[in-house]
């Protein structure tokens, strides 16, 4: 600034030069202007500069006045300083004016602080704190391992991505369990209740070899076959595994009606029956004629009047009185069974209606274990402190190998009143919210896992939201629950739940509402629609497989149709039957589902479209299940029955 | 004194991000995305599903002379380049540096090579001529029978098999 003030005294000297006398009194006047001007300008104070820019005008007119009678040059130069003066009075105006106006938006305040560290706070929960998924979103688009190369007409072999196509399927849960016996650790002793008995393994394997030596002694050989027309109950368990453990095979029916086409076809050595079942089943033994071939034991008081009736015509012998010989005297032991050796057989009907038997080996059931074990997150496995409810019936391979794993890891284990398939009235139990809930007359700990059907979730389901929805914050807190779900994350220790959705459970499942930990649905069909509000009213893990008869442990669990997920570790899975043509455009295949793995029994009675040929590679058939299923992009399964 | 004033603009602007964030925080997104139009990365949305199933081929029964163009430099083979050895046609289209045209053993690619297999040569002598029936392999001493299953087993594990070598007129 000081230079231009210089230049300007500079060049008003020089104008005064040229001017006449007269003049160089204006000239000098300037030029005194300019000085206020530079030391205003020097001092920055804007008012004055403007008006020491006024003050130059005046100057600079008086000036040209004079300059004007100087002649042109002279005033030229004047006003060339004139002008000089002026735009740089009026820059300096400006660009304090927009200095001004930009620290006037910058201007910040205390209130700015205070918004700053809200916002920066709301930032940092909005972003950060958002839960995590339970699961890695890139795990859930290759579920299942696809094999690199199908035949015509049917699609690639998958299994579980975990497993792999190269891996083999884990067959026992450790390598000392080999048969059924050893399911039950005789190591563990601590006490756990099994309907209403409380027991520890040493005593449940005692019992156990005490009525195993009193079958033996009551005339039972390997070559005998059992019947086992037992409702769930200790008695079954224990009955169970006596005689695999002494290899004496056992036949089990899922439904009633089959009995007397079992009875024609696989007619028994013997029979292990409830008391209150023992009229209907006297009725058809003497249909059939057979009386003299079988031995009737039976569980719990029969009446006496069927006492009277059966004991003119066959051998009837109480469970209680077997138990009681076989614990006298020395204990009568049989070689370890092998664990290919088949120790039961299921029968059930298949889906052509013909009477099916699973063949059932123990390497099956440890197998199924296995996979069952694998089911529920890692994170919260099956322990001691569990207690597991079953709607399934022993009678079938899935119950059966539920509790077996239950009995394997030591947790209480009941199963529900629908499983009662033997009884003498004709009340059907239907799966619903009261059958889910009869445990509790059991002198059972609370239930955490639950192995439920279809019917039972969704009627737990809507009860629990007929529940919530009585609240006020229910539209809220299903909302944030659902933005929960969507980013793959369920818990039932949230804020909501607290205000919401625990009361409305505590409402409709008592106790068990805080104890219930894992919910595991087989067994029927499922709505897609279904699946997110249950994992909202329910927010506990949340498994959908699908079981077979044939198959001990779930085909494919998971976390229109709602999908069940890839195959299970212990399965590998293949659709017959599959449109070639739209599957090298990229459809997905859609096809009949055959199936195989150690936990796939045998069947015993060639199936209509079962394979052949399989055999002679030595390798195991595969089997099919009666039912269509459908492939996804990333390896889930929709399962549907064949028909539908 | 504090002055608190929402006027400046630095303050109306922190403002409204900050009633953004807590509406977004408070009103969370509550619905899926439709099934069809499911996002197909993961990064994109939780529940996501791959575009396409992954490539499966398909297997198939080959003649010498269906065999012969996927040697890698056909245009008809479509760059696939397959071997058979002991009637097995296993996919080497990863050995490429191998098999393919450029490669130290490319003549086997689209022919039988068992009996290179068994006597461990890469001479076109090894090889059969197309039209006729396939090499019986009868002269093979059991070393080289030994030899060949070797590679068999070999190529089982490494690559894909994806056939079977018939006769010409079997198909």
């Amino acid at each position: 600034m000081r230079a231009c003030c210089e230049r300007d005294l500079f060049s008003t000297g020089e104008a005064s030069d040229r001017m006449e006398d007269g003049e160089e009194v204006g000239g000098t006047r300037t030029g005194r202007v300019v000085a206020e001007i530079c030391e205003d300008r020097g001092r920055g104070q804007t008012g004055r500069a403007n008006q020491g820019a006024q003050k130059t005008a005046t100057a600079g007119t008086g000036a040209r006045i004079r300059g004007k009678e100087a002649g042109a040059p002279r005033r030229r130069r004047v006003m060339s300083l004139n002008s000089k003066l002026r735009l740089q009075a009026a820059g300096f105006t400006h660009a304090s004016a927009s200095a001004m106006a930009l620290s006037d938006y910058l201007v910040t305040d205390d209130l700015t602080i205070l918004l700053g560290l809200i916002t920066a706070s709301v930032f940092l929960l909005y972003n950060l704190y958002k839960p995590q998924s339970l699961v890695h979103p890139i795990l859930l688009g290759r579920q299942s391992d696809v094999g690199r190369v199908r035949n015509p007409g049917e699609s690639a072999v998958h299994r579980n991505y975990g497993t792999g196509l190269m891996g083999r399927f884990p067959l026992r849960p450790t390598r000392e369990v080999q048969t059924l016996l050893d399911l039950v650790k005789p190591e563990y002793d601590a006490p756990r209740t099994l309907w209403s008995t409380k027991i520890t393994n040493p005593q449940l394997r005692e019992r156990a070899a005490a009525f195993g030596t009193g079958l033996l002694r009551a005339g039972l050989t390997h070559d005998s076959n059992v019947l086992l027309l037992l409702n769930d109950s200790i008695e079954f368990l224990i009955t169970d595994i006596a005689l695999a453990s002494h290899s004496i095979p056992s036949f089990t029916l899922t439904s009633p009606s089959l009995l007397s086409s079992v009875l024609d076809n696989h007619p028994p050595t013997a029979i292990v029956i409830d008391a209150g079942f023992l009229p209907n089943v006297l009725e058809l033994i003497y249909d059939t004629n057979e009386l003299s071939h079988h031995v009737v034991i039976v569980v719990g008081e029969p009446d006496s009047k069927a006492l009277e009736q059966a004991a003119e015509q066959i051998k009837l012998v109480r469970w209680s009185d077997i138990e009681e010989e076989g614990k006298r005297g020395e204990k009568l032991t049989s070689p370890t069974p092998d664990p290919n050796d088949v120790f039961t057989v299921s029968f059930y009907e298949d889906h052509n209606g013909q009477l099916q038997g699973a063949q059932l080996s123990h390497q099956n059931l440890t197998a199924g274990v296995t996979t069952l074990r694998g089911l529920l997150p890692l994170s919260n496995p099956l322990t001691a402190l569990d207690t597991i409810v079953s709607a399934y019936s022993l009678s079938t391979s899935f119950g059966r190998a539920i509790a077996y794993t239950a009995l394997y890891e030591g947790t209480s284990f009941a199963t529900t009143n629908s499983t009662r398939l033997y009884k003498n009235d004709d009340v059907v139990v239907p799966p619903g919210l009261p059958d889910l809930f009869s445990t509790k007359s059991l002198p059972l700990p609370s239930p955490t896992i639950v192995f439920a059907k279809p019917e039972h979730l969704n009627a737990l389901t809507a009860s629990i939201i007929s529940e919530a929805e009585k609240s006020l914050a229910f539209s809220f807190a299903w909302r944030h629950k659902m933005a929960g779900v969507l980013d793959g994350y369920i818990t039932n220790q949230s804020l909501w739940d607290r205000l919401v959705f625990d009361g409305a459970r505590t409402k409709v499942l008592g106790d068990s509402a805080s104890t219930i930990r894992g919910i595991v649905v087989s067994g029927g069909t499922l709505d897609d629609h279904a699946l997110t509000p249950t994992r909202i009213a329910l927010s506990i893990p949340f498994v959908h497989a699908h079981t077979h008869p044939l198959v001990t442990a779930p085909r494919t669990p998971d976390a229109a149709l709602a999908h069940v997920g890839p195959p299970t570790i212990n399965i590998e899975v293949k659709l017959v039957g599959v449109d070639d043509a739209a599957l090298e455009k990229g459809a997905d295949p859609v096809g009949h589902v055959h199936v195989r793995g150690p936990i796939v029994g045998r069947l015993l009675a060639v199936s209509d479209d079962a394979e052949d040929g399989a055999d002679a590679a030595g390798e195991e058939p595969w089997v099919p299940i009666g039912h269509n299923a459908r492939v996804q992009t990333n390896g889930s399964f929709k399962v549907w029955p064949v028909g539908k | 004194m504090p002055t608190l004033s929402l006027s400046t603009p630095v303050n109306t602007a922190l403002l409204l991000y900050l009633l953004y964030t807590v509406q977004r925080i408070l009103f969370p997104r509550g619905s899926p995305p439709p099934a069809d139009d499911a996002p197909t990365e993961f990064k994109k949305g939780y529940s996501w599903m791959p575009r396409s199933h992954p490539p499966v081929l398909v297997f198939t029964k080959y003649t010498p002379k269906t065999l012969e163009k996927y040697d890698g430099k056909t245009p008809e083979g479509g760059g696939r380049i397959l071997l058979a050895i002991q009637g097995t046609v296993f996919d080497v289209t990863a050995g490429r540096n191998f098999y393919g045209p450029d490669g130290m053993y490319g003549n086997f690619a689209g022919r039988d090579a068992s009996r290179g297999m068994a006597k461990q040569s890469f001479d076109v002598e090894m090889l059969t001529p197309l039209d006729q029936p396939l090499d019986k392999l009868t002269d093979l001493t059991q070393e080289e029978i030994e030899n060949m299953k070797g590679w068999h087993d070999h190529f089982s594990n490494k690559y894909i098999i994806c056939g079977r070598l018939v006769e010409n007129d079997a198909i």
